[in-house]
């Protein structure tokens, strides 16, 4: 028995990972099948507006080139072939390597969302905290409301507000891109062009999860052990800090494990308004004009992203806290009602 | 244990600016669709209450016509997602767990689809991007979160006794579903539900603005900020803020109403 239950974390993880690798073998079969269902036309990303000067022959021999007369499972067959060996084709869009593509753009959007996850996580700590604190008090109330406020201010127009107030009126900040042309090495110029997107990137979020922080708290000080606590001496704010914020760290963990993916897909909104050159302007890009490699790299990248996201939180869930290794999966649950 | 106040003042301005859209006949003082070239992007002045935009269209006129098109797809794209969700949540919660388990597989497939993807694929299937193949679409990419909502329910509600003595006395699926479920599951969804229309008409506005939405030609609030672009250029605030500040004041209100219909967390005294 005693050896059985050792034994078990280990089995898990490779469950999970068999788990891991179907879903995204499924997820590519549900890309690669719903892309090339989509009408539209990606000879349209190769060769832009010359396609409507080609003739039908020369249509027929540069689509035989690219592989896309036969039926739909001998391409993807074909694909998952080059998948395995690393090779995922070339961009129609780029004529580049895929791989080259997104190497080049990443780092700018784990740039962005890692420094918003960062951001987000630390602040929304605090701001629960500081609410959790003054419950129904006026400063409670205050910061709930405008936190509120920003929940509901979609994403692109917030950005244009930004551009609006701070680039075209103030001319403090620049508008688009992520660096200005000719000084790419700058680290502050990268910095100000940071900014904007980032804070639309923070407040887009923020205020979900400092809500939910804040609740989670508030459900923990109606527990019976605070009574027991402050009987014992503790003020409100020690027995807040020791005991509350501990039973609710580990859920709030799981919760960001989540909430991780979320926000790095989160920011393709503000790269797309401020043409910041990232994996969420390709994700658009290659979604609209058919550029079928691209497009299977970046949803199989995100796919597998918000797998692992929900993966690394189980895993931690019955890391830290034992009491969920008996109720898997009802911190989700518990999340989505709030 | 504190009472939770109703939202008297975002009830009310929901009221208004619905109503306002629903009598836009009244409301407008000139044809939205009009382009009065003359005076494109002109300031808001006594001609033109709210301004004009690059078209030279009133903005005043647009919002109260191109506000019924936006609450419109909140609403219809919420019946979707809702339906769906009711069914595909309750079948998952109700059937064994393999099943069970499948469903909820996909589902999370389906959750890890860029969504972009999945709207522009919806669309294209669907042809067209008109405003109910536009909400239709909306209404497809978002009843996961409450689908599972109302599986956990569900997952709780079978095994009560009134269940047991429904199905023995023979009820079928969708009659315990109508009669003993739902019932009891309608209102930890109704939070879900608002919330549900907010999302809606953000996903309206967002995609119109992006290009993948309606197009120009259609007014809504979404398709009157796709302009915005070109009015960062000809610094023309009047045709991005005023909008916006109508999308915004109409998500506003129907977050603190979401909120209000939220079940409490606040049961008891906090023993802090």
């Amino acid at each position: 028995m005693r050896r059985k239950s050792l034994g078990r974390p280990y089995l898990t993880i490779v469950e999970e990972l068999i788990k891991f690798v179907l879903s995204i073998f499924l997820l590519s079969v549900l890309v690669f099948t719903l892309s090339r269902l989509a009408p539209g036309d990606p000879l349209y990303a190769y060769y832009g507006d010359r396609v409507e000067k080609m003739s039908m022959e020369e249509q027929e021999t540069a689509r035989e080139r690219l592989g896309l007369q036969e039926s739909i499972p001998v391409q993807y067959v074909r694909w998952i072939k080059g998948a395995v060996r690393g090779d995922f084709g070339i961009s129609y869009q780029y004529k580049r390597d895929v791989k080259e593509v997104i190497a080049g753009r990443l780092g700018n959007t784990l740039l962005l969302g890692g420094l918003g996850f960062i951001i987000i996580f630390v602040l929304a700590l605090f701001l629960g905290l500081f609410c959790a604190r003054r419950e129904d008090q006026r400063a409670d109330r205050v910061v709930c409301g405008i936190g509120t406020l920003t929940s509901c201010i979609p994403d692109f127009w917030l950005s244009l507000l930004l551009i609006l107030v701070f680039s075209v009126w103030l001319r403090w900040l620049p508008g688009s891109g992520a660096y200005s042309v000719g000084a790419e090495g700058s680290l502050a110029d990268r910095g100000r062009h940071l900014i904007l997107p980032l804070s639309v990137v923070v407040l887009g979020h923020l205020w979900y999860y400092a809500y939910l922080v804040r609740n989670r708290l508030l459900e923990e000080t109606r527990a019976d052990y605070v009574l027991l606590a402050r009987m014992k001496g503790l003020s409100g704010k020690q027995v807040l800090y020791r005991h509350c914020l501990r039973n609710a760290l580990p859920s709030y963990l799981s919760m960001m494990a989540i909430a991780f993916p979320h926000i790095l897909g989160g920011t393709y909104v503000a790269e797309t308004v401020f043409s910041y050159p990232g994996i969420g302007t390709l994700a658009y890009e290659s979604a609209r004009y058919q550029d079928y490699n691209l497009l299977m790299v970046v949803s199989l990248l995100t796919g597998s992203m918000v797998i692992l996201g929900n993966l690394a939180a189980k895993l931690l869930n019955g890391r830290i806290d034992p009491r969920m290794r008996l109720k898997t999966g009802a911190f989700k649950e518990e999340a989505e009602r709030w | 244990m504190v009472k939770k106040r109703f939202p008297k003042l975002s009830l009310l301005m929901l009221t208004a600016i619905i109503a306002g859209c629903m009598a836009c006949r009244y409301m407008m003082t000139k044809d939205p669709a009009y382009m009065d070239l003359a005076n494109s992007s002109a300031a808001p002045c006594r001609a033109f209450l709210f301004g004009t935009d690059a078209m030279g269209r009133d903005i005043f006129s647009m919002i109260w016509y191109g506000g019924r098109i936006s609450l419109l797809i909140g609403f219809l794209a919420t019946l979707i997602s809702t339906a769906v969700a009711v069914f595909v949540g309750s079948v998952s919660g109700y059937a064994p767990p393999w099943a069970d388990d499948m469903i909820m597989r996909m589902t999370d497939l389906i959750l890890s689809i860029p969504s972009l993807l999945l709207t522009v694929f919806l669309q294209a299937v669907l042809g067209g991007t008109g405003v109910y193949s536009l909400a239709v679409v909306i209404g497809l990419t978002g009843w996961m979160g409450m689908a599972k909502v109302v599986r956990t329910e569900v997952l709780q509600l079978k095994n009560t006794d009134y269940v047991l003595a429904a199905r023995c006395l023979g009820g079928g699926f969708f009659h315990i579903l109508c009669r003993h479920l739902a019932p009891n599951f309608v209102a930890s969804i109704l939070f879900m539900v608002v919330m549900n229309v907010r999302n809606a008409i953000v996903a309206e506005s967002t995609l119109s603005f992006m290009g993948i939405g309606l197009p120009v030609e259609v007014i809504s609030w979404g398709s009157m900020l796709s302009l915005s672009e070109n009015a960062l250029l000809s610094r023309s605030w009047w045709t991005i803020l005023i909008p916006g500040a109508f999308l915004v004041t109409t998500l506003f209100c129907l977050t603190n109403l979401g909120n209000y219909m939220r079940r409490s967390v606040n049961k008891r005294h906090s023993n802090l």
